[in-house]
């Protein structure tokens, strides 16, 4: 099968590390939230305010900025844009691209200083690229991780879901 | 790729409406937010412009509850169909699982369909996968209108036998919902399969 149609499976043990990660981001940088995404989208893990309901939209709008800013980089004869700031009256964002994969998210607000943040996150970047590394390497079949009859069980849900 | 989280047992996939504009890309979306239950379906993200034409995506998560212990969500997104927002749909379709091809059946929008398509084989080209191995479905929208090509006529220029991809084509008028869910139950299928 072609490989890059195979999943990307993270492991429990990857998970905790990440979460481990974004939690200690969050309380270094007194930040209000830290995402990892998936370049598509995809939330990985979340640390932080917990009352944040819209997650999975945020990381859908995150990706498509920093999709959308690689194409602006290479118009730009670069290859893409490694960070983006994005500055509000209240909160600020900034996103951080780990090995050309994954999205690393932190909100903040005026309080904590972008020069702490960057700082922090290239630290964080650096020690979720050999989190990623380790998810690479990994090659756990399929029927492994969800059992051979989630397909047909998955098929019967569509059927159920998916109609008018 | 689709990502499953073993922490979580959450299994995430996406799937890309592509096709060229005024296609019925969105009312696809905007149908399946509508009909499907509220406990599966999350908020409809658009980004148009003022005349509600798509300007970066649409999305809509959908949550199908836990199969086999896994939490499973699949997020549906749109592309602009415009010629001028190439760019931007490269960007949506990054890290798809698969893509309905949502095709206008007009006369007049033949070459448009067929130019978008062959955008699609080269950005999915371009983003290192095998465009044969890809998961695509074929919705030829718009069925109902009497200047509608015969699907025979579609097939041939965008399904033609002589390729040997035969994907999965349904015959839709989306915004009524005529063909939408067999057009997502057959993607979804078809990523499930390469999961």
């Amino acid at each position: 099968m072609d490989p890059q149609l195979t999943s990307v499976i993270v492991p429990a043990e990857e998970v905790a590390q990440i979460e481990e990660c974004l939690a200690h981001l969050v309380e270094d940088t007194q930040g209000n939230h830290a995402l990892l995404l998936d370049k598509s989208g995809q939330v990985i893990a979340s640390q932080g305010d917990s009352s944040r309901q819209d997650v999975t939209a945020l990381g859908a709008l995150i990706a498509g900025t920093f999709a959308s800013s690689r194409e602006v980089a290479k118009l730009l004869r670069e290859k893409d844009f490694r960070m983006l700031f994005q500055q509000g009256v209240r909160e600020n964002i900034f996103i951080a691209l780990i090995d050309e994969q994954w999205i690393l998210c932190i909100i903040f607000n005026k309080g904590t200083h972008i020069g702490l943040v960057k700082v922090l996150t290239k630290k964080a970047t650096d020690e979720l690229s050999g989190v990623l590394d380790r998810v690479r390497q990994q090659h756990r079949a399929r029927d492994d991780v969800l059992g051979s009859s989630f397909r047909t069980s998955m098929e019967d849900t569509i059927d159920l879901l998916f109609r008018d | 790729m689709a990502l499953i989280n073993v922490a979580a047992r959450e299994i995430h996939c996406k799937i890309v409406y592509y096709g060229p504009g005024m296609g019925g890309k969105t009312s696809n979306l905007q149908y399946i937010h509508s009909a499907v239950p509220k406990e599966v379906k999350g908020d409809l993200l658009s980004i148009a412009t003022e005349t509600e034409r798509t300007l970066f995506f649409d999305f809509l998560p959908l949550d199908l509850g836990k199969v086999r212990g896994f939490q499973t969500r699949f997020h549906l997104y749109t592309v602009p169909g415009q010629v001028l927002y190439e760019r931007t749909r490269v960007a949506v379709l990054n890290g798809a699982d698969g893509v309905v091809f949502v095709a206008d059946a007009q006369k007049h929008k033949l070459e448009e369909n067929i130019k978008s398509l062959k955008e699609l084989a080269h950005n999915v080209t371009k983003m290192n996968k095998n465009f044969r191995e890809f998961p695509i479905v074929l919705q030829y929208n718009k069925s109902d209108l009497p200047n509608r090509l015969p699907t025979e006529k579609l097939d041939a220029f965008l399904n033609p036998p002589a390729l040997n991809l035969h994907w999965q084509r349904y015959e839709a008028v989306a915004n009524r919902g005529d063909g939408v869910f067999d057009t997502l139950k057959a993607i979804s299928r078809l990523v499930i399969s390469k999961l």
